[in-house]
Parts: C-alpha cells; sequence; structure tokens
C-alpha cells in the first residue's frame, strides 16, 4: 500500500495466517431452471490470498461472485464471508466485501472523490475524510489532477482505480473481481495487478473471475478452473509456469 | 445512509442539464400562473367590491316606488373570491359568479369568463392549479424513471448494493434526493403564493393560511405519491426505456383520460338536463304547477281572506290583499324552483361522487377536488352560496311583499319610501369553513391517502424484488 493510501495495518501479514477462510463457499448449487450454473463448488479463500477462478464464458464464475453478493440466491449449499453465513446476514456480510465488475459504473456527474465518497459512506467502513479519500483515489493510480473531474472524461482504466479505491477506502475483508482488467491496456492492466498486490500484502483476501491466464499467473496466489459450474482442478501459481498453466487449462477446456 | 443517498440523488439530479431545463421551464410557468392568476384575483375582487357598492347604491336610490316593483327592479349578488381562489379557479369560470335576484324568478348566474374567452384563451390559460396537478408530476416522472432501472442498466445498481447498503434505504434516499431536488422548484413557489396571500387576503389571513397549509399538504402526498410509483415501476421495469413509457402511459391516463372518462361516465349515470330542457320545464311547472305543488287560486285566497277577516269587499280587508298574493305566488315559485334546482344539484354532487370515486384509477382527480375545494371554487361551494344568494332572495321578496301587504290597503296605489331599501341589509356571506370543506371532501382524502399509501407499499415491494443485473 503506498503511503498515501495507508490501510489498517492491524489486518495485514498477520491476519494472513489465520485459518478461517475470508469467502467460502459449501456444496454450493445453483441452478437457472434447467441449467446447472454452479454445480457443488467447495472453495475456500484466506486472507492474504489472490484466488483466481478461470474458464470459459458460462463456467459458473460471475455466478459464484454474484452468489458470494447475495445477487441472487444458491439453490442448495450456502457461502460464507469472513465466516458469516450470506444467506442470513446479507448486508453485513456485504460491508466486510469489496465488489469491482468489469466494468466500473460510476455516476457520471459526479466526480472521482465525490464517487468515492458516496460509495466509502454507503459501506459504512473506513474514514469519510475528504481529504484522506482523495490520497486513496491517488494511491489506486489516479492522476491527482483527475479526482475532483467528473468520471464523465475518466477512462476505463481510470474509473477501474476508482473501484479499487473503493475497496480500499472501505477497508474491505475481501475483494471480489469480476473480469477486472477485461479491456485495459496492458500499461493499465499491469499497474491493476500491482495494486491488487498491495491489497494482499494488507491481508485482503481476493477472488477474481478472469479469462486472462498470464495475469491470472502473475497476480494469483492459487487458481481455480471452472468448467459447466464445476471446480474441476486447483493449482498452486507458485508450483507452475505459464506454460503449465495454459496447458492444463486447456485439457481441462477439451475433456 | 439514507442521507448519504438523497445527497447523492440531488447532486446528481441538480447537475444534469436535463433537469435544470425542464426545472425552469416548469418553475418559470408556476410562477408565472401564480402571478397571473393572483393579479386577475385581485382585479376581480376590486370590480367586485366596485360593482357590489354601486348595486347596493341602486338599490337604495330607487325612489318612491311600489315595493313589488322594488323587487322586480332587484339587485345583484356577488360571489366573494377566496384568497386561494388564484391558485385554482375550479368551475367558477363555467358556473359564473354573478347573480340577478328579482321577485319570481331564481336565475341562473353570469360573469362566465369561459363563456367570454377567445378559443386561444381557453387552449392557452394555465392556471397554476394546472402546473401542479400536470407538470409537476411529469417533472417527477422524467426525475425518478431511471432511479433503479438506470442504474441497473448502467450497472451502478449491482455495486451499490454490493456496498451492504439496504434496499429501503436506497428507495428511501432516491426519493428523499428527488424531493430536495423538486423543493428547489417548489418552496420558492409556496413562500410566493404564501406572501400573495397574506397580502391579497379578503378574510383573515390565518385562515387564509390554513386551507393554504393544506393545500400543501394534498400537493405534497400527491407528489410522494407519484416518487412512489416511478420508483416502484422503475425498480420492476427491465430497463429505463421501458419505465419512461410505462410512466408516461400512465401519466396521460392519470392526466387526459382519466378526467375525460369522468365526465363521460358520470354524466351517463347522472344525466342532467340541457339548460334548454331546464329552462323549459321550469317555464311549464311555473305556469301550470305540478302535482303537489299547485300555483296559488287567487280566487279561493280571497274567499279565505274575507272569511278569516268577517268582511265581504277586499278594500276593507286590514291588508292589501295583492301584497298576500304576490307571497304566495313567491313561495309557490319556491318550491317549483327548489324542486327542479334541488334535483339538479343533487345530480351535479351525484356526478362529484362518480369523479371522487374514480380517483380510485387516476390521483388527479381526488386532487383536483381537494384542490377546487380548499379554493372554494369547487360546486359544492358554487352551490352553497348560490343557496345563500337564493335564501336572500326569498327574504328580500318577502319584506317587499309584507311591507306592500302590511302598510297598504287593496286597490290603493301605495309606494315605498328609501328608508324600506336601506333599512334592507345587504347579503352577508360567509363561505364554508376549513372544516365543512374537508369533511364534504373525505372521499377524495380517504383515496389520496390510499394512493399514498400503495405507492409507498409499491415501491418497497418494487425494491426489495429488484433484480440487480
Amino acid at each position: 500500500m503506498s503511503e498515501a493510501a495507508p490501510i489498517d495495518d492491524a489486518r495485514s501479514a498477520p491476519a494472513a495466517a489465520a485459518s478461517t477462510p475470508v469467502l467460502e463457499a459449501r456444496a454450493l448449487f445453483k441452478r437457472y431452471g434447467g441449467v446447472v450454473a454452479v454445480d457443488g463448488l467447495d472453495l475456500r479463500v484466506g486472507p492474504a490470498e489472490v484466488y483466481c477462478l478461470l474458464g470459459p464464458n458460462g463456467a459458473g464464475k460471475t455466478t459464484t461472485i454474484h452468489l458470494f453478493l447475495g445477487f441472487i440466491e444458491p439453490t442448495a449449499g450456502s457461502v460464507h464471508v469472513t465466516g458469516l453465513d450470506v444467506a442470513a446476514e446479507p448486508l453485513e456480510s456485504k460491508r466486510r466485501l469489496a465488489y469491482v465488475p468489469e466494468q466500473v459504473m460510476l455516476y457520471r456527474n459526479l466526480s472521482g472523490l465525490e464517487n468515492l465518497e458516496y460509495f466509502a459512506a454507503l459501506g459504512g467502513r473506513g474514514s469519510l475524510d475528504p481529504a484522506r479519500l482523495a490520497d486513496v483515489l491517488v494511491g489506486a493510480g489516479l492522476p491527482p489532477d483527475a479526482v475532483h473531474r467528473r468520471v464523465s472524461e475518466y477512462s476505463k482504466g481510470m474509473r477501474q482505480k476508482v473501484g479499487i479505491a473503493v475497496a480500499m477506502a472501505k477497508e474491505a475483508d475481501a475483494l471480489l473481481l469480476d473480469e477486472p482488467t477485461s479491456g485495459l491496456d496492458p500499461q493499465a492492466s499491469r499497474e491493476f495487478s500491482e495494486l491488487l498486490g498491495r491489497l494482499r500484502d494488507h491481508g485482503v483476501a481476493v477472488l477474481m473471475a478472469t479469462h486472462d491466464l498470464f495475469r491470472a499467473k502473475e497476480t494469483g496466489t492459487r487458481v481455480g478452473i471452472m468448467r459447466h459450474g464445476r471446480l474441476v482442478t486447483e493449482l498452486s501459481t507458485d508450483e507452475i509456469g505459464h506454460a503449465d498453466l495454459e496447458r492444463i487449462y486447456l485439457e481441462h477446456m477439451h475433456e | 445512509m439514507i442521507k448519504h443517498i438523497a445527497r447523492k440523488e440531488f447532486t446528481d439530479v441538480v447537475r444534469d442539464g436535463r433537469f435544470r431545463w425542464c426545472a425552469a421551464l416548469v418553475g418559470a410557468l408556476l410562477l408565472v400562473s401564480l402571478g397571473h392568476g393572483w393579479a386577475q384575483a385581485r382585479r376581480s375582487q376590486a370590480e367586485l367590491a366596485a360593482a357590489q357598492a354601486v348595486a347596493r347604491g341602486h338599490w337604495e336610490s330607487q325612489g318612491e316606488k311600489n315595493p313589488h316593483s322594488a323587487a322586480h327592479y332587484g339587485i345583484y349578488a356577488f360571489k366573494p373570491r377566496l384568497a386561494l381562489s388564484f391558485v385554482d379557479e375550479g368551475v367558477d369560470p363555467y358556473t359564473g359568479t354573478s347573480v340577478w335576484l328579482e321577485a319570481h324568478r331564481q336565475n341562473d348566474f353570469f360573469l362566465r369568463p369561459a363563456q367570454d374567452a377567445t378559443a386561444a384563451q381557453r387552449i392557452g390559460a394555465l392556471t397554476a392549479a394546472q402546473v401542479l396537478q400536470h407538470l409537476v408530476p411529469l417533472l417527477i416522472i422524467l426525475l425518478t424513471f431511471g432511479a433503479l432501472a438506470g442504474e441497473r442498466e448502467q450497472g451502478t445498481l449491482r455495486q451499490l448494493l454490493a456496498t451492504g447498503v439496504g434496499r429501503r434505504d436506497l428507495a428511501v434516499g432516491k426519493a428523499l434526493g428527488v424531493a430536495g431536488a423538486l423543493a428547489l422548484l417548489l418552496v420558492p413557489a409556496a413562500v410566493a403564493g404564501a406572501a400573495a396571500v397574506v397580502v391579497s387576503s379578503p378574510g383573515p389571513a390565518a385562515s387564509a393560511l390554513a386551507r393554504g397549509a393544506v393545500l400543501t399538504g394534498i400537493y405534497l402526498a400527491y407528489f410522494a405519491a407519484f416518487v412512489g410509483l416511478s420508483l416502484a415501476v422503475s425498480a420492476r421495469a427491465r430497463t429505463a426505456r421501458n419505465a419512461l413509457v410505462v410512466l408516461l402511459a400512465a401519466w396521460v391516463v392519470n392526466g387526459l383520460v382519466a378526467p375525460r372518462a369522468a365526465v363521460d361516465l358520470s354524466r351517463w349515470l347522472h344525466p342532467t338536463p340541457s339548460a334548454l330542457e331546464f329552462a323549459r320545464t321550469l317555464q311549464d311547472e311555473m305556469a301550470a304547477g305540478v302535482e303537489g305543488v299547485e300555483r296559488p287560486d287567487r280566487a279561493a285566497l280571497t274567499e279565505r281572506l274575507l272569511a278569516q277577516h268577517g268582511v265581504e269587499r277586499v278594500e276593507d280587508l286590514p291588508m292589501n290583499e295583492v301584497g298576500v298574493y304576490l307571497q304566495e305566488s313567491e313561495e309557490f315559485g319556491n318550491r317549483i324552483f327548489d324542486r327542479n334546482y334541488g334535483a339538479l344539484w343533487d345530480t351535479f354532487e351525484r356526478q362529484g361522487l362518480v369523479h371522487e370515486a374514480l380517483a380510485a384509477a387516476a390521483p388527479l382527480l381526488a386532487v383536483r377536488a381537494l384542490s377546487m375545494g380548499l379554493a372554494g371554487t369547487d360546486v359544492e361551494q358554487h352551490r352553497h352560496f348560490a343557496t345563500a344568494a337564493e335564501t336572500y332572495r326569498r327574504d328580500l321578496m318577502r319584506r317587499m311583499n309584507g311591507d306592500l301587504a302590511e302598510n297598504s290597503r287593496t286597490g290603493e296605489l301605495y309606494t315605498a319610501g328609501p328608508e324600506l331599501w336601506a333599512e334592507t341589509p345587504p347579503l352577508r356571506y360567509d363561505a364554508p369553513t376549513l372544516g365543512w370543506v374537508l369533511n364534504n371532501r373525505i372521499l377524495s382524502l380517504l383515496v389520496l391517502a390510499a394512493w399514498l399509501a400503495g405507492a409507498v407499499l409499491a415501491a418497497a415491494a418494487g425494491v426489495r424484488r429488484a433484480e440487480v443485473a
């Protein structure tokens, strides 16, 4: 974390060692009519871990993230955030999460800072001091001169940085990312990964759905490959190279 | 939480150029219509006061004449304007505000501005009530149709809900944000309206302000119902465009279709005769009487009076038999008028009830009835004044005929002097109280309250079940 945007150190490295998962899916099952979107998913993401969910479109990655967010209810099984059952405590569990979708959408008539103030206030955690929030934005990589500009003038990369800033300001325990680097240029994508790295270093658990094998290997600590709603394999990124990951992924896709 | 949402909504709305243009337009129309209505009301009030003084002067300066001739000379009565009539002129332009009170006739009201208006005036005249009843709801729709559907389309809704904000807080905050933006438009208009009431109230300003406060509450409830309905539709519609289409359709039904349908349905259920038919019936019944209301028989009256006083010639009666007969004729006419006008007024009231009941389908009908009632310009208050004027006319005729009967003898050429005209009191009219108006409009109040409660529940249910993406 940059000096400009400090995050509470109490939740940094020591928390990573805790055994209680920050995000946990237990025998999770989601069906839409006759279509099974998530099929018996068991998943645990601990503090200071970046877990990348890989898989083709329709594999169940986004559905999994929406289940953690409580946007949809599981057909069977349960999801937990820091031990809280999302179905039983939807608001409290969401207060411990931050979410960055594929395209961070902001209020065009508000500035980046005003958007951050709004989302931070609704998150109900962390400081609402404008000066500190401006530092968080800059710390997330937003140019200082853009902080007070309306977001209608922002690029996608800048909006994604505001999305990360929201997570930083909220001091969330877990970050859910849904294809966050899709459409970003390589430079913006790399900056985004660095931001994730900093969040991870401060003990934040990250669950990221992505198609980007390279980014998953670079950023993730673990990778899970999903297909037809099932988690077909889990890998530690320390133990495999880029080529191995690509090969394993393609093998599973052609099974 | 709610405070943050409301503040953000307010900021978002007021920074939107479309809102600024629409609000400026509606605000300007509201202020212009208030100003125009106020100026017109003041002018009309001054003219009314002058006309009343002139009419009274003419009455008192009749000179020596037979009291029955004075009864035929008659006097004008003018319905006083209440302080809030500049907000809503109601049915006054159609019913008229003045009536000529004379012997043997219960005349129709005249001075009907709608009758004299040019086509351009009819189309172009926009009252503050019309702006409040039609244009402000349209502005509310334009402000709120995208409140949830738009956020869902843009993708901000899922980010918003991912923060842990409660959906009820979200709905309340959005409603308050819109209310804040509307307040920028409505508060200056309300302040201007209150100032106009204080400056020009013909009666006690406190009473007029109390009516104004209730009227403000009525319109706020109406606007709140629209905000609730718009949020409900926005929450359930798949797209902002769908929400806008549904809400505009509802606006058309509320503002254009329902009022027209209410007029046609109420006339169909409770038909009223044409003015010509009504006049002909009155003429026929006055000429021949009807069962149970027979024309006075002059010969029978003479015989009865002679027998009663034990004399053989009318000249020997201790009163003028003509005066007694004229009063009997008046009372016969009064029974015919009561019969026909009573039935007509009752039909109008039944038609009014149909309008109020149809407010269950369109809240405008309830608000319109309440607005006219509080402004003192509805049919019921027209009837209230018409009844007071007719009571005064009958008392006037009784005085004139009584003076003729008591102070002269049959066959004598009798004239009364200015002292009789002067001792005849002018018409003193007390407009209905606020309690009377509200009691009279209890159905509209209940229907509006039901709309408000329904809209709040619909918004709560809609937001609770709104899909995130």
